[in-house]
């Protein structure tokens, strides 16, 4: 379970509509709407993404009155699927998800077996990407696509289809680059 | 010869509170000189407080080899920099290493469209905080610019498919590598293509760095920078790279390149040389109080020229490619199932006094395992914020100021170790009884490095040992 303490504020009069506060928002919380960037509550996690690229200091974190609190139960889905979720995405229904949050694997299969079709949205069902929103975009599209769903990047730069692993190593590479250990990492990663 | 302790000044930044008391300043705290544990580590040039023209110097001598002929006059040059050289010994020496990039850039090809890109971690209004403190707008005539992982990127074709780096980075016709060959997360980069790793992190997308962190594995995630650096984008606008050389006395040097593979070489020789010996001094710490205090996070805050990290992971020798941390690049797993691990943490740390540091990255494993105090209201109200750990203040105490605090780690860590990571070079602060400890140590450690760990570490490296030590000399 997540708590979300926290909630952007767009100082109005401030504010010129520049539009790159939605251009880094994780969940579309923020948008520019009649020439002021506004903040839909219910889905601001309070990552600083907004807050840190406003180009005039238009916005601040403020307290909410009571915490938004998100999460997913894995065990109230199919554990089989949720296994063969993880398997084909080739990530362990253990490791983290999100470092700051504290988040597994396992939530955001469940998250995807539950509906959720866009990182968005599993951001907004276990409250992943609320921190550095940098490292869990990743594995959620590997779990996504993994479940068959059809990758659309959203327009502008919040995020960029990209998921490379170990895995997409060729053996011509293995070879061209000795003294990198490609082969030796995918051996342990073979034992988890 | 122990000495008064000389802590790094700190910079102020919305991350953290405003600086406070230091530890240097509490009874029983000395500096212990590195040259006396170690005489072969290189010799500084520069340490912060002397005189800083020695930089200026040392950079236009390595920059005299360096072949500037692609650079027209009507062409715009990038100097690409990191948020963390402006953190080593508060950012003085690498400032004006790249100050002088710039006016011998100017000055050799007539080009004065010569902008500066600082890249960060997390803490996205850094790159702007340094360059008001240090008035790099003012020195780079208004083309000076944050470049931050979350803005427009730019794609780069590469051996494993498109890659991200930071549109800003690559928006000039040349790029300019500015570096440093400071340790930092040894964890990471395991001394592999050290040279070029900021080409999948500081300019790199945050897709990028998840690829390089998340999904390549704790030894083969550092092929990542290098398939971006020989990427045709890249090099296509690529002309040269200038580094600070560091060890843990402080700056020893700059040396400046094309062949950035080379300098690597040479980065890694001076990091075994110098960081292994003080990394496996840490080792041998059995029991300790650390005490963060400078300007940064936790994890690359400095000690004795060496980051906290290397104190946290010290119970395992990471120089070593045969040792397979618990680390990001295998998802923090542990087995058997059911458990996930946060990240190690040296079971020598007995207790942790935050006294002054930054934001700015996940750190949970820190209260996780360590029992932690934070020094002051300020400090807890500003990590209770925290996006990126959530609940640190759940795992940890407060204290009304650092002498209470010191004294309640003392009664839980029953120990009078005390080992300070204040940002400092050439010494290591710390308590007396460590510092005595520490220096009947080091002679071991000394040895083991020169004739056990050194010849191993270069083997792994495909490097014949004799033969480099001979070449190093």
């Amino acid at each position: 379970m997540v708590e979300i303490k926290f909630l952007a504020r767009v100082i109005g009069k401030e504010c010129i509509a520049c539009g790159e506060c939605q251009n880094v928002c994780p969940t579309e919380a923020i948008k520019v709407v009649d020439k002021k960037a506004r903040v839909t509550a219910k889905k601001c996690l309070a990552c600083p993404n907004c807050r840190g690229v406003c180009p005039v200091n238009a916005i601040k974190m403020v307290r909410r009155r009571e915490p938004l609190r998100m999460g997913v139960d894995p065990l109230e889905v199919d554990q089989v699927q949720l296994t063969e979720l993880c398997r084909k995405a080739r990530l362990h229904p253990h490791q983290w998800l999100c470092l700051c949050t504290a988040t597994r694997v396992a939530e955001g299969a469940a998250a995807v077996l539950k509906g959720a079709r866009t990182p968005e949205e599993i951001a907004l069902m276990t409250g992943i990407r609320s921190g550095c929103t940098a490292y869990c975009l990743q594995t959620s599209l590997r779990l996504l696509k993994a479940h068959g769903v059809q990758i659309t990047p959203p327009p502008g730069h919040r995020w960029y289809d990209t998921t490379q692993t170990l895995w997409d190593v060729t053996e011509e590479m293995i070879k061209k680059y000795p003294g990198h250990f490609l082969e030796e990492d995918k051996k342990v990663f073979r034992k988890i | 010869m122990l000495k008064k302790a000389s802590p790094s000044r700190m910079r102020k930044s919305i991350y953290g509170p405003d600086p406070g008391r230091r530890a240097a300043e509490l009874p029983g705290i000395v500096g212990l000189e590195l040259r006396e544990l170690f005489p072969d580590i290189p010799r500084q040039i520069y340490i912060e407080g002397g005189d800083i023209s020695v930089i200026r110097k040392a950079t236009e001598e390595a920059l005299e080899k360096v072949d500037m002929g692609m650079i027209r006059p009507q062409d715009s040059v990038n100097i690409l920099t990191s948020q963390y050289g402006f953190q080593i010994m508060n950012g003085e020496a690498y400032t004006e290493m790249v100050k002088t990039i710039k006016d011998v850039v100017e000055q050799r090809t007539g080009c004065e469209n010569i902008r500066l890109r600082v890249a960060t971690g997390f803490r996205l209004r850094e790159p702007e905080e340094i360059i008001r403190h240090f008035k790099l707008k003012e020195y780079f005539k208004g083309r000076a610019a944050p470049a931050l992982y979350i803005e427009k990127g730019v794609p780069i074709e590469t051996e494993i498919g498109t890659l991200y780096g930071i549109a800003k980075i690559y928006d000039a016709d040349w790029i300019i590598h500015a570096h440093h060959g400071e340790l930092r997360e040894l964890d990471m980069h395991r001394m592999m293509n050290r040279a070029v790793k900021p080409f999948s992190m500081s300019y790199a997308r945050m897709e990028t760095r998840a690829v390089h962190h998340i999904s390549f594995g704790p030894r083969s995630s550092n092929i990542v920078p290098r398939l971006i650096f020989e990427s045709p984008f890249v090099q296509s606008k690529f002309t040269f790279g200038c580094f600070l050389l560091t060890s843990p006395q402080g700056i020893i040097g700059v040396d400046a390149g094309h062949d950035m593979y080379e300098l690597d070489r040479k980065l890694m020789m001076i990091g075994f040389k110098s960081y292994g010996k003080v990394r496996e001094l840490m080792s041998e710490v059995r029991e300790c109080i650390a005490v963060i205090d400078a300007t940064g996070e936790p994890r690359y805050m400095i000690g004795g020229g060496i980051t906290f990290g290397n104190l946290t992971e010290a119970e395992m020798d990471l120089f070593d490619l045969d040792n397979i941390p618990v680390s990001l690049g295998y998802g923090l797993y542990e087995r058997p199932p059911g458990a996930p691990k946060l990240k190690s943490v040296n079971p020598a740390i007995k207790a942790l006094v935050l006294n002054h540091m930054w934001l700015g990255v996940p750190q949970m494993e820190l209260p996780g395992h360590i029992p932690t105090i934070v020094v002051g209201r300020d400090l807890a109200e500003i990590l209770s914020s925290d996006p990126m750990n959530h609940n640190f203040m759940r795992y940890v105490v407060s204290a009304e100021n650092l002498e209470t605090a010191m004294a309640f780690a003392e009664k839980i860590a029953k120990t009078d170790n005390v080992m300070v990571f204040d940002g400092a070079f050439g010494a290591l602060t710390c308590s007396r009884p460590l510092a005595e400890y520490l220096k009947e140590r080091a002679p071991a450690v000394n040895k083991r490095v020169d004739e056990k760990l050194m010849p191993k570490w270069l083997r792994q490296r495909g490097i014949d040992p004799e033969q480099a030590l001979r070449e190093s000399v």
